[in-house]
């Protein structure tokens, strides 16, 4: 493992600069310019490792939470862009946190039900209208078809692995490839696939289901806009995630993929290399296009218990770790999701360039974590839902300060829940974002 | 080495080619079935252990697992129905399942196979299971033990649920309830009023045993 790396960004430099000025925000006053500045500014500090922050900042990491606490359902906050909006406005205002929730992350009911989308299970389909929406983990990528995926995952992910993961694009995978069409003679068996009725049947439930989002996006996005607006910046620009849990979410399952760490450990690495490009493009993309750098990072399958050291040095870590230096260089803050515990791999996290990426943990020793990442990353999160959700506010307010004792430090701290929050309640939560503030002072 | 004992070795390693070809070689050979049937058991035994000394991962667990599946499908033939029941003496009955509104089986999952390697007799009733079907089934089973699973927060009153309907049905003094998933802690435990709770399957396992030991 290498020391400590002491490199300058200024790319990322310029990138958190840009974001924290509020470039580009009609702000509703010059107060609200302020606050958003000041709040950017915090987690900016946080980050950079350079600077003491007034204070640590506040963000809880709530994804259907604000639904529940305003007494909405899952499917009320899925299905009607406008009560998810005012929900997320309400409560950015009244929780007044240091970023906040990102809107567009509950996505949109109707067009997962033109899509017949498969990948999850989402309130009023499959899972109770009141709860929030849960993974489906299939093979959908079979173990034959690493080959294809390998030599061209772009092909792969259109015909195949979309046409298994959404009912109504089943037709495309007899779509043939694109390739035919790079001249006049071989471009007609393309064109004409395209006029089966079956395939006319798919591209029109994509294109609905497009047009269904776009118009969501419109009226979410003066929501987010005033939210914006409001001082308030967002949690994260773009997400996107480690070539393992792609392969071990989405297309292979957890079961297949720890198999073909024995059965096809080549294809694995070859396929998780050919992710990284793609992986850091997507995080870059909309980071750019939002104008945010904080890129969403959850980790999944690499925590304790999945694998050993030796295999999370082989399968798991070389390409997270290659995505993220792929981000840094593009200007952006890689902000890894922990989940699970990582008491066994934090050693690993430390091997990035110093103060340019954010760790967030959910289950980790946070003393510990403090111990071996600090002075080298920002770390976040170690806060349990457990008493947010079951506690009072006296507990709260006990765990919160312990908590900072513990890990705020003289920086390089950010105050989380550590898990993403899909419930809460409204004493406990404004408990712990109020004692954060006041303690959370440097 | 015994050749069954070389079989019991590939498994263990996690040389699938070498462990089939020995199990045809074996089974053309006349070497008793029944052998070659407790040669794999040996092996997820040995595995069972070495994933509880943190030793062996998911993978492993896995890979043993169709490994042995595999091989079923070739030994069966060959087997009478008698030979594979009830191969050993069953220590405890456990009910597990994910509480209802909650879909996630992975760990659920890997507690089961962990739980039937360690010779528990294990009724796994899957994912979202409603609190009367866990009641019922606990009670036709003689459970001694119920494992309520969950990854997700919701899963909290669920799980309380269910412990608030074994006091109501006089039976909570029978069995043992130990809850487990990625948010539980003891805030939750007191909150469920469950026995214990893990957040890994070794954990879990290993409480288990003590129950059983101390006679529950």
């Amino acid at each position: 493992m290498t020391d400590i790396k002491e490199i300058s960004n200024d790319k990322q430099e310029a990138f958190l600069s840009r974001w924290a000025s509020g470039e580009g925000i009609a702000f509703q006053d010059d107060e609200a310019k302020k606050a958003y500045q000041y709040r950017c500014g915090l987690i900016k500090d946080a980050v950079q490792l350079k600077k003491t922050p007034d204070r640590v900042p506040v963000v809880p990491l709530e994804i259907f939470a604000p639904v529940m606490l305003y007494g909405y359902s899952g499917k009320e906050a899925m299905y009607d862009a406008n009560i998810l909006g005012k929900i997320y406005l309400d409560f950015t205002r009244d929780y007044d946190v240091d970023a906040t929730a990102i809107a567009p992350m509950v996505m949109y009911g109707p067009a997962l039900e033109t899509l017949d989308y498969q990948l999850y299970k989402w309130p009023g389909h499959g899972v109770k209208e009141k709860l929030s929406y849960q993974f489906v983990e299939k093979e959908y990528m079979k173990a034959e078809d690493y080959d294809h995926f390998i030599s061209d995952p772009s092909d792969y992910w259109f015909r195949i692995w979309l046409s298994r993961t959404c009912g109504a694009l089943a037709p495309l995978a007899q779509m043939p490839p694109i390739y035919g069409t790079m001249e006049l003679p071989m471009a007609g068996p393309w064109l004409c696939t395209l006029g089966a009725p079956p395939i006319q049947e798919a591209f029109k439930a994509l294109l609905k289901a497009g047009q269904q989002s776009f118009e969501w996006i419109n009226t979410l996005g003066s929501y987010i806009g005033q939210i914006m607006a409001a001082g308030y910046p967002l949690y994260a620009g773009s997400a996107t995630k480690a070539p393992f849990d792609v392969l071990g979410d989405s297309f292979r399952g957890t079961t297949p993929l720890m198999m073909d760490l024995y059965r096809r450990p080549e294809k694995v690495i070859a396929a998780m290399e050919r992710l990284v490009p793609l992986m850091i493009g997507t995080g870059v993309g909309g980071a750019v296009a939002n104008n945010n750098p904080l890129v969403f990072i959850p980790l999944h399958k690499g925590a304790d218990g999945f694998m050993s050291n030796d295999q999370f040095e082989k399968f798991y870590w070389p390409t997270l770790k290659a995505v993220m230096l792929g981000l840094i260089d593009n200007g952006c803050v890689p902000c890894c999701f922990v989940e699970g515990g990582y008491n066994q791999r934090l050693e690993y996290l430390a091997d990035m360039p110093k103060g340019q990426c954010i760790y967030i943990f959910d289950r980790t020793d946070m003393t510990q974590a403090r111990k071996v990442l600090g002075g080298k990353a920002c770390i976040g999160g170690g806060f349990p839902i457990s008493l947010i959700v079951t506690g009072n506010v006296r507990q709260v307010e006990d765990e919160t300060k312990k908590l900072l004792d513990a890990v705020a430090g003289d920086g390089g701290y950010i105050l989380s829940i550590g898990c993403a929050m899909d419930e809460a309640k409204e004493d406990t939560l404004k408990a712990f974002i109020k004692t954060g503030k006041q303690y959370g002072k440097y | 080495m015994k050749d069954t004992q070389l079989l019991t070795q590939a498994v263990v390693d996690m040389e699938e080619d070498k462990a089939l070809a020995l199990t045809r070689q074996l089974l053309e050979s006349k070497t008793d079935p029944v052998a070659i049937f407790n040669a794999y058991q040996d092996a997820m035994a040995e595995v069972g252990k070495r994933f509880e000394k943190g030793i062996y991962f998911i993978p492993e667990l896995v890979m043993s697992g169709d490994m042995m599946n595999s091989a079923m499908e070739i030994i069966k033939p060959y087997l009478n129905e008698s030979d594979t029941r009830d191969t050993g003496k069953k220590t405890g009955r456990i009910l597990i399942a994910t509480v209802e509104g909650d879909i996630h089986d992975i760990g659920k999952n890997i507690v089961s196979t962990l739980m039937a390697l360690n010779g528990f007799e294990v009724r796994d009733m899957g994912v979202d299971v409603p609190i009367d079907r866990i009641i019922s089934e606990a009670k036709e089973f003689g459970a001694q033990i119920i494992g309520l699973s969950g990854l997700l927060t919701l899963a909290f009153d669920p799980m309380k649920n269910v412990v608030e309907r074994l006091e109501q049905e006089g039976i909570r003094d029978t069995v043992k309830v130990i809850i487990g998933g990625g948010q539980m802690d003891d805030q939750i435990c007191r909150y469920v009023g469950a026995d214990a709770f893990v957040t890994d399957a070794v954990a879990g396992i290993s409480l288990c045993k003590n129950w059983l030991n101390g006679s529950i």
